[in-house]
């Protein structure tokens, strides 16, 4: 169905975007690239009472060095990122995971900082975000902020960012010597991952030096497999401590049971998909 | 779906029995929620729960089934459809009071049916907005007790606790209705997460008999057609009389 009636506006600057969030209240929504706003707006599940679309302010656009990180845009899309130098020389990770998201129509309007605010566990981003330790900056009627990503993943579709502020960036560190894969598993194609697997392995001549793996859709928010890690650190990177590690992948987890899989076969899923995803990554060149 | 919840209030069990059933005095503990009727047994009402942009509005009704004063048990039925048509949630709880010496432990087992866009969309949404819902009201309705209990001198088993009853708020059965309670460990508030003891794991699927929706809702829409079928059937026998008699 078509959505509810909502007030719309298109501001020139991010200053004013802010004063148009204000103003609208509470009920008010930034708009990003829409793809997983307007849909949720046309199922009528959401009925903000103004939209405030990004789409103007260039200053949001676009990946630059910051010496240890990269600092990119909210408003910059999938397709930017993908593509992207920088990204698949210091952050690979990001670019792999993204080219899952969903199709290429969707990935050409849809940005990296709507997918972080829009929290949504199911998405890959905010796993691969998780897994890369990245940092979120905030702009709001009181001031700039940053919260590391796993501060800001609150619960299912909420974050910690107040209804007045923007996601203006993320922050990327640095991921030079570290081999990645993300690992993504869906009954069809382009939807959404029943689960999905960020592994990130930094190697130590023969064995692994540290791990860092993120869940996609085993809990309300994105989770860090941390028994998977503390597992694969200091071990051989051979096959069989590999799968060993990836025993625990489900430990801490609360996956759900939904029309696309029961919480069982989830947790299955995350063992299976996260054996896959670090050998992968061990078997990548840094 | 079948999930359970348990938590602990710090008053005797005739003291919880007593307010557990006065919907008008827990109704303030749902939030979102407002209490339209109440006449002892049956009320109405409606749930309003969000979750980052999403708002669900459940209006519906329920009832208790079934109150059994010796053994501490109750059950309630309710049911609601949500105002922007995203679809139906009813449930049925059964709530079970257990004396733990001066305390009283609190074991709600609930039987939810969610359709429409909530079930088909993404992960069980409903699920992260029951176990939130069930676990605010389980602390306020602790803390509510609880802070009634202080206000009675040393003896405990004086009346009930002062709650302020008189605006209209909501009632745990329509909670019930639109929550799944996930019981998960992640409590929404930590200090009372020592007070009850959460269940860690959801139950998938439900083994106990569906809800009766067509009683409360479905009803409706079986009986309007079944008389566009019958109205349809005299237009056609009517039709048929008149073209008779037009050809002879």
């Amino acid at each position: 169905m078509i959505p509810a009636a909502f007030d719309y506006v298109r501001p020139a600057t991010l200053d004013d975007a802010l004063r148009a969030l204000s103003e609208a209240g509470e009920d008010a929504k930034v708009l990003a690239g829409g793809q997983s706003l307007i849909p949720l707006l046309r199922l009528r599940l959401a009925a903000p009472t103004a939209l405030v679309d990004l789409g103007r302010i260039d200053d949001l656009r676009g990946v630059h060095d910051d010496g240890d990180a990269l600092v990119i845009g909210a408003m910059t899309t999938h397709a930017t990122v993908l593509t992207d130098p920088l990204v698949a020389r210091h952050a690979p990770l990001l670019a792999q995971a993204t080219a899952k998201v969903a199709d290429r129509q969707v990935r050409h309007l849809g940005t990296i900082g709507g997918s972080l605010a829009h929290a949504d566990p199911a998405g890959d981003l905010p796993a691969v975000a998780l897994a890369l330790e990245a940092t979120v900056e905030l702009a709001g009627p009181n001031g700039r902020r940053t919260l590391p990503v796993s501060d800001f993943f609150v619960d299912y579709l909420t974050t910690a960012a107040a209804p007045d502020e923007v996601l203006t960036a993320v922050r990327v560190p640095k991921h030079d010597g570290w081999s990645s894969h993300y690992e993504k598993f869906s009954r069809v194609a382009q939807a959404w991952a029943m689960v999905g697997v960020a592994a990130l392995v930094r190697r130590d001549n023969g064995s692994i030096a540290e791990a860092r793996v993120a869940l996609t859709n085993m809990g309300s928010t994105p989770v860090r497999a941390s028994a998977v890690e503390s597992a694969l650190a200091g071990a051989a990177a051979q096959a069989d401590s590999v799968a060993a590690a990836a025993e625990q992948a489900a430990e801490g987890t609360n996956p759900a049971s939904d029309l696309a899989a029961s919480a069982e076969y989830r947790a299955h899923l995350a063992r299976v998909l996260t054996e896959r995803a670090v050998s992968a990554a061990l078997g990548s060149a840094p | 779906m079948q999930l359970e919840h348990s938590f602990t209030v710090p008053v005797p069990v005739e003291t919880a029995w007593e307010i557990l059933l006065d919907v008008p005095r827990v109704a303030p503990c749902m939030p979102g929620a407002t209490l339209t009727e109440f006449d002892g047994d049956a009320f109405a009402g409606s749930v309003k729960v969000k979750l980052g942009p999403i708002t669900l509005t459940y209006r519906g009704k329920g009832r208790f089934v079934e109150r059994d004063e010796a053994a501490h048990r109750m059950v309630m039925e309710a049911s609601g459809k949500d105002t922007r048509s995203a679809g139906t949630a009813s449930a049925t709880v059964t709530a079970m009071l257990k004396e733990d010496g001066d305390r009283t432990s609190v074991e709600c087992i609930t039987e939810l049916n969610v359709t429409g866009r909530p079930a088909q969309f993404g992960r069980g949404m409903i699920a992260d907005v029951g176990a939130k819902l069930i676990g605010q009201f389980a602390d306020c309705l602790a803390s509510t007790l609880g802070a009634g209990a202080e206000h009675e001198p040393a003896v405990a088993r004086a009346g009930s606790p002062s709650v302020p009853a008189g605006e209209p708020a909501g009632g745990p059965a329509v909670a019930g209705a639109t929550s799944a309670a996930a019981a998960t460990a992640t409590a929404a508030d930590p200090a009372a997460a020592a007070a009850r003891a959460a269940r860690p794991v959801t139950e998938p699927t439900a083994e106990a008999e569906p809800i009766d929706v067509l009683k409360l809702g479905g009803g409706l829409d079986v009986t309007r057609r079944a008389g566009y079928a019958l109205a349809a059937l005299a237009l056609a026998v009517i039709a048929w009389i008149v073209l008779r008699r037009l050809r002879r």
